[in-house]
């Protein structure tokens, strides 16, 4: 453009040519501004096994000015989970997620992010490079031991419990709402006789105890992974499960908060507590 | 392709808006197919947004970007050439909008668009196509503010700040527009193939004056340093025509000239002088005009042996010049064998009964002064008549005008004039150029306009050199006193046929003080915006700074850079600062969470005033009511509905709460 504007001896392409030159100096404080004084903060980072995409979420906060076309990725491109973007209106708190793949048992730390902008022209980028100090816990690898059977034949180690479940058909009650058609006992409605429903139960064993000592001669890891798949074996039966491990016992209970207990005490061992 | 990648709903309509915009004041310069094109292309994009069509592929594109270069080779004759350029390139723009859906195509046609914005500046440099320009710059930059942005959140945002940017840069241009320093172009480019000629042309045929007459454009506009001359005295020499070739007067051409006679020969400047500068609208010619006798007052005109000025290159464009006069001096006391042999030269056989009364007039004259007056004589007493509808003349035109018809335009009198003197030997010549112009009022310059073409001789002068004759002034005096107008009053035919040119509609005084007054603006848009160049860049630098050096541009640019960005970024940082929360519940919220923390409570991010005080009645148990109370004033001051009497009973009471907390750490 400056060539046609010298070439042509033309002011007012001259005058253009200025000033979208100008516009871009402008733009560099304006993109600058736009990144300046926003607030980030890491939460908790998510869990899951190795191979798995672990969830992080961020909070961005404009403060008294609204934010547009904000882009956050890992530094480390090995991570995956690609790239957000995300507008921050004034005033307001924006969750966004990131994902990121882990490869290894223990704490996972993404390290640092990127968080960058291009906005408002687009010709320039301000960027910068957060530790939000997020990290994850990657539980070991689920593995079955080759010895134990297949442990899940209930009937010789539980006994009947009627514990709301779906396993075994237990017995017929009257109708409630919020019954499922599958639940209902059609049969006995062509019958003549009055709604049932069918109630199906599971059954709970006695404790289990998941013990790092029961798989003599095996390696750390490995045992890890055999407690890790037990663990899930008997969440998946709705057992009441402890753990015992070197320096640390956890007691029998059931429920997802306690599968997750014991799952990250399993990622955790081992290495040096926080 | 992930979707913020892809150009946004309001990006694309703010692009198409910014194309037609861009296409408007080219549009009567474009052959008609390209506009449809446009019309095709628009649609095309609008289905392909609403997933009707789809976007075309790699060989249909192919086709069209071929076949448009074939049209355009067809329409212009050419693809080289400023017009084919300019055609193409806005063919492009309008084909690329089709693949455009990536926000990287939008980066291209938006940048595509920002260098259409300068070739309309190729054409015209007029204030008001200018600010249409600035309205298009506008555009175009909030389409390429609204490609980075959600449209969800606010649709007057993108416009608002790209005017914002736009105001920041304004300064900062000017910076750089007054300092840049002008240098001249680089190498030859594309020039107009297609303009027409306007104005004056280096052919002079009985005719062609009377119909320019028509013509209510400006020619140029002159500004004098000193006073005004009267008008009848602006003779504006534009070209000196020597010699007759069918039918018609032409300049004689550089080459002709022998190497002796190239040099314009010595003038003994006396008498006052005029220095007056001149701004010309583009004339796709090379001649300037000038006063007699004119010498430029700046490097890179040339001046020719006939004393007329000349730029070495076609004016394509607004183009200023600075002159300085001596009127009274004598030109060319002594002229060589060669120029009177050119200057008397007549073809042979044409014009007998011209030639037959030339001769009997000038029988018993006792020099060629008073022919001249006997000649003119002859133009004032005999019943001629001036008019802007001539009769046509056959091929001894002057046979037929001096004797049968005696109805013409000021060039058939020149001519008539110059033949009759050729046909006895006194060197003539026919001088075209602008007679008059019109006085703005407003700032004192003289617009010339078209109409005020005109066409006199010069005859050579024992002792006196070249002398002004105007025959014209002979048969209608009030053509050079009064100006066309007034000459043509009785025939009416004055701007007959340009019934919208506001020159037009002069009588009605609040329509003519708005012409002058914009006229006046114009002047000075062309000569400190359009016309300003290396000279003037110079004169304000030393008026300004008292010298001129490099350190002082860099010094200057730097600094008025420094202080400019400066202001802007304090605009952008301090108004964040100053922002505070208007809710006052939060802000007594603040003021309790600073004092929470101070003592060792330790705050949760996300955590609502409500959680936290019952939280922090726990951590402090002395404080523990007063803390509950808080939090259940607080959950109510900012969360529930309530009129605005009851929350600021709430605000209040919440203040008087945190006052009067004391913290003190258990345990």
């Amino acid at each position: 453009m400056l060539i046609a504007a010298i070439n042509y001896e033309n002011n007012m392409s001259y005058a253009l040519t200025f000033l979208l030159a100008t516009l871009f100096v402008v733009a560099v404080l304006h993109t600058y501004a736009n990144l300046s004084g926003l607030t980030l903060q890491g939460s908790t980072g998510g869990s899951g096994f190795p191979g798995d995409a672990l969830l992080f979420s961020v909070r961005l906060m404009g403060g008294g000015q609204s934010r547009y076309a904000l882009r956050l990725r890992w530094r480390d491109r090995s991570l995956g989970g690609g790239e957000v973007q995300q507008d921050v209106p004034v005033n307001a708190i924006i969750e966004v997620q990131l994902y990121a793949r882990a490869l290894q048992r223990g704490r996972f730390l993404p390290g640092r992010l990127l968080i960058e902008s291009s906005y408002p022209l687009g010709l320039l980028r301000c960027w910068t490079w957060v530790d939000l100090g997020l990290s994850g816990i990657v539980y070991p690898t689920p593995q079955r031991h080759p010895d134990v059977q297949q442990s899940a034949d209930p009937g010789q180690r539980g006994r009947w419990r009627p514990l709301p479940g779906e396993d075994e058909f237990f017995g017929l009650r009257a109708y409630r709402k919020g019954d499922r058609p599958r639940q209902v006992y059609w049969k006995g409605l062509a019958r003549g006789q009055s709604l049932q429903s069918k109630q199906y139960s599971t059954y709970a064993t006695e404790d289990d105890w998941l013990d790092w000592d029961s798989y003599p001669g095996v390696a750390a890891e490995q045992r890890l992974s055999y407690l890790c798949y037990q663990c899930l074996q008997l969440h998946a039966r709705r057992q009441q499960y402890g753990l015992r491990l070197p320096g640390l016992r956890l007691n029998p209970s059931t429920g997802a908060a306690h599968r997750d207990r014991v799952l990250t005490a399993l990622a955790l061992q081992g290495s040096t507590p926080e | 392709m992930r979707p913020p990648d892809l150009i946004s709903r309001n990006a694309l309509a703010w692009i198409i808006a910014a194309q037609v915009l861009l296409l408007l004041p080219h549009m009567f310069r474009l052959p008609l197919w390209i506009v449809l094109l446009y019309g095709a292309a628009f649609f095309w994009r609008l289905q392909i947004y609403r997933g009707r069509w789809a976007v075309p592929n790699r060989w249909l594109k192919l086709f069209l970007i071929l076949a448009s270069m074939t049209g355009i080779a067809w329409s212009y004759g050419s693809v080289i050439g400023l017009e084919p350029t300019v055609a193409l390139l806005l063919v492009a723009f309008a084909l690329k909008l089709l693949e455009s859906v990536a926000r990287k195509d939008g980066y291209v046609v938006i940048f595509l668009g920002f260098f259409i914005c300068i070739t309309e500046f190729l054409f015209s440099q007029d204030l008001l196509v200018v600010i249409y320009s600035a309205v298009v710059v506008w555009v175009l930059t909030t389409g390429l503010i609204a490609l980075h942005r959600s449209a969800a959140i606010d649709d007057t945002g993108p416009m608002r700040l790209a005017a914002v940017m736009l105001l920041q840069a304004l300064p900062l241009m000017l910076v750089l527009f007054f300092l840049f320093p002008r240098i001249g172009p680089m190498w030859n480019v594309p020039i107009k193939t297609q303009a027409a000629k306007t104005g004056v042309s280096d052919m002079l045929r009985p005719g062609d004056i009377s119909s320019l007459a028509q013509s209510s454009d400006v020619a140029f506009r002159a500004s004098f340093a000193g006073e005004v001359p009267p008008v009848s005295s602006l003779y504006w020499r534009g070209l000196v025509m020597s010699r007759i070739e069918e039918g018609a007067w032409r300049t004689v051409s550089y080459f002709d000239i022998p190497p002796s006679e190239r040099r314009v020969p010595p003038v003994e400047k006396i008498g006052e002088s005029l220095d007056y500068s001149v701004i010309i609208e583009p004339t796709q010619q090379q001649f300037l005009y000038g006063l007699r006798y004119a010498e430029p007052r700046q490097s890179g005109i040339l001046q020719l042996p006939d004393f007329r000025l000349l730029n070495p290159v076609v004016l394509e464009q607004e183009f200023r010049y600075r002159v300085r006069s001596w009127p009274a001096v004598v030109l060319g006391r002594d002229i060589s064998s060669w120029r009177r042999r050119l200057e008397t030269q007549l073809p042979e056989g044409s014009n007998p009964r011209t030639r037959a009364l030339a001769e009997r007039l000038y029988r018993d004259t006792e020099n060629d002064a008073e022919y001249v007056l006997r000649v003119l004589a002859l133009f004032r007493q005999q019943p001629f008549r001036y008019t802007l509808q001539p009769p046509l003349l056959d091929n001894n035109s002057m046979d037929q005008f001096l004797l049968e018809t005696r109805a013409g335009f000021c060039e058939h009198y020149a001519y008539a004039f110059a033949v009759l003197m050729r046909a006895v030997g006194v060197p003539a010549r026919v001088v075209s150029g602008y007679q008059g112009g019109e006085i703005n009022p407003v700032n004192g310059t003289v617009i010339v306009h078209q109409f005020d073409a005109h066409a006199w001789n010069e005859v050579w002068l024992e002792d006196r050199g070249w002398v002004r004759v105007d025959p014209t002034a002979a048969v209608s005096p009030a053509r050079i006193e009064f100006g066309l107008e007034n000459a043509m009053e009785e025939e009416g035919s004055f701007l007959s046929s340009s019934l919208l040119s506001p020159l037009r509609y002069r009588g009605i005084s609040w329509i003519n003080a708005l012409r002058l007054r914009y006229d006046a603006v114009t002047y000075q848009w062309q000569s400190w915006v359009v016309g300003f160049d290396g000279q003037q860049q110079v004169d304000v630098l030393r008026g300004v700074f008292g010298r001129i050096n490099a350190q002082l541009f860099i010094g200057v640019t730097l600094a008025s850079f420094g202080a400019m960005l400066g202001l802007v970024a304090a605009s952008l940082f301090l108004r964040r600062r100053y922002a505070q929360p208007r809710d006052p519940a939060l802000q007594h919220i603040r003021l309790l969470q600073a004092r929470l923390s101070r003592s060792g409570f330790d705050l949760r991010p996300g955590e609502g005033p409500g959680a936290m005080g019952r939280r922090a009645a726990d951590r402090f148990p002395d404080a523990a009511d007063e803390l509950h109370a808080i939090a259940h004033i607080a959950d109510a001051a900012l969360y529930r509905p309530l009129g605005p009497e009851q929350r600021r009973k709430l605000q209040r009471s919440l203040r008087h709460h945190v006052r009067r907390l004391r913290l003190r750490a258990s345990r």
